[in-house]
């Protein structure tokens, strides 16, 4: 695609009616599946259909999965914190491979991240002020 | 010299920070947690037991009574042994290094000593623990290869959670004995 930004387009028009149009005919298919006897379908000529039992089974499957889903990315969302003795805390590789920009007089310092030590320092120990950063 | 001072939990549990001050380098921090509480005791008993009672009005079994008795006796002196911390402190000494101490509710110490050498700094860290953003104290400890680097994050008081004011009172008073050790040679190195 060329342009990436999310206006309504010809294509995208098409695409969404078709998906409709096919979402419809997925429902009534299934409602015609679960609802019409066998007999009456076998009558028809039209012989090849999965059991019943799943007409009931799949929703009930899917709300579940559903449910469960929920505690399954919360429980992934606590397993993946880092905990509290960790070194992903305080640093990580983007830190400790950056490259210290020299100082310029009356130029804004680069960017960097800046040690624990000093930045304890600087909120916790008021006295010593900020003379010590270069 | 020592003094005594009140403070709050992260849970909001009144703990008291104590400092002692042996000597010049020298230093003694500990945070002492509420003991056990009789009504928190004799309530989660009443609740075991009323649940068994229940449980054998139902059964008709009398084992279930006596079962509830001894998961009560057990589970109460694991708790104490194992679980309940009383008191946690931290004795920083400047040229010798650091000792971290965790009495449990039944006497038991547990003990762990950090030299000064491989000791980088004692800061107030920030992290999230338990759908909550706490403060905590930790040690970083110093990588031999690399002098800027960390290689281990100790962290401290995981019981008794202290919150900002009491982490700033100890993170004082740890500075001030850290700093002696830039000002005085390290002359105690094993070549």
């Amino acid at each position: 695609m060329v342009e990436n930004s999310p206006a309504p387009l010809p294509e995208r028009a098409i695409y969404g009616f078709a998906l409709f149009l096919g979402s419809w005919f997925g429902f009534i298919l299934y409602l015609i599946w679960a609802y019409i006897p066998e007999t009456w379908l076998f009558s028809l000529g039209l012989t090849y259909w999965p059991q019943k039992y799943w007409a009931v089974a799949l929703p009930v499957y899917l709300l579940v999965a559903v449910g469960i889903g929920y505690i399954l990315l919360f429980g992934i969302n606590m397993m993946s914190t880092a905990p509290l003795n960790s070194t992903h805390t305080i640093t990580d590789n983007f830190a400790k491979k950056q490259q210290q920009k020299k100082f310029q007089e009356e130029a804004i310092p680069a960017l960097r991240d800046i040690p624990i030590s000093e930045v304890n320092r600087m909120f916790f120990l008021p006295e010593k002020g900020i003379c010590n950063s270069r | 010299m020592a003094e005594q001072r009140r403070f709050l939990s992260a849970a909001g549990v009144p703990i008291a920070l104590r400092r002692r001050q042996h000597s010049a380098s020298c230093r003694e921090l500990a945070v002492r947690g509420p003991r056990l509480q009789l009504r928190s005791l004799s309530a989660v008993t009443s609740a075991v037991w009323l649940a068994a009672y229940g449980l054998f009005a139902l059964s008709e079994n009398s084992m279930v009574l006596s079962a509830a008795i001894f998961i009560t006796l057990i589970g109460l002196i694991i708790y104490l042994h194992f679980v309940k911390i009383d008191q946690e402190s931290l004795l920083v000494i400047g040229s010798l290094g650091i000792q971290v101490t965790s009495s449990y509710a039944s006497g038991k110490e547990s003990t762990t000593f950090i030299e000064m050498a491989q000791v980088k700094d004692v800061v107030i860290n920030e992290a999230i623990h338990m759908q909550k953003v706490i403060y905590y104290l930790c040690i970083l400890l110093q990588d031999p290869e690399d002098p800027q680097g960390v290689s281990e994050v100790v962290p401290l008081f995981q019981s008794s959670k202290p919150r900002l004011d009491c982490l700033i009172e100890v993170y004082k008073s740890c500075q001030e004995i850290l700093e002696q050790r830039k000002t005085v040679p390290q002359s105690n190195e094993i070549k």
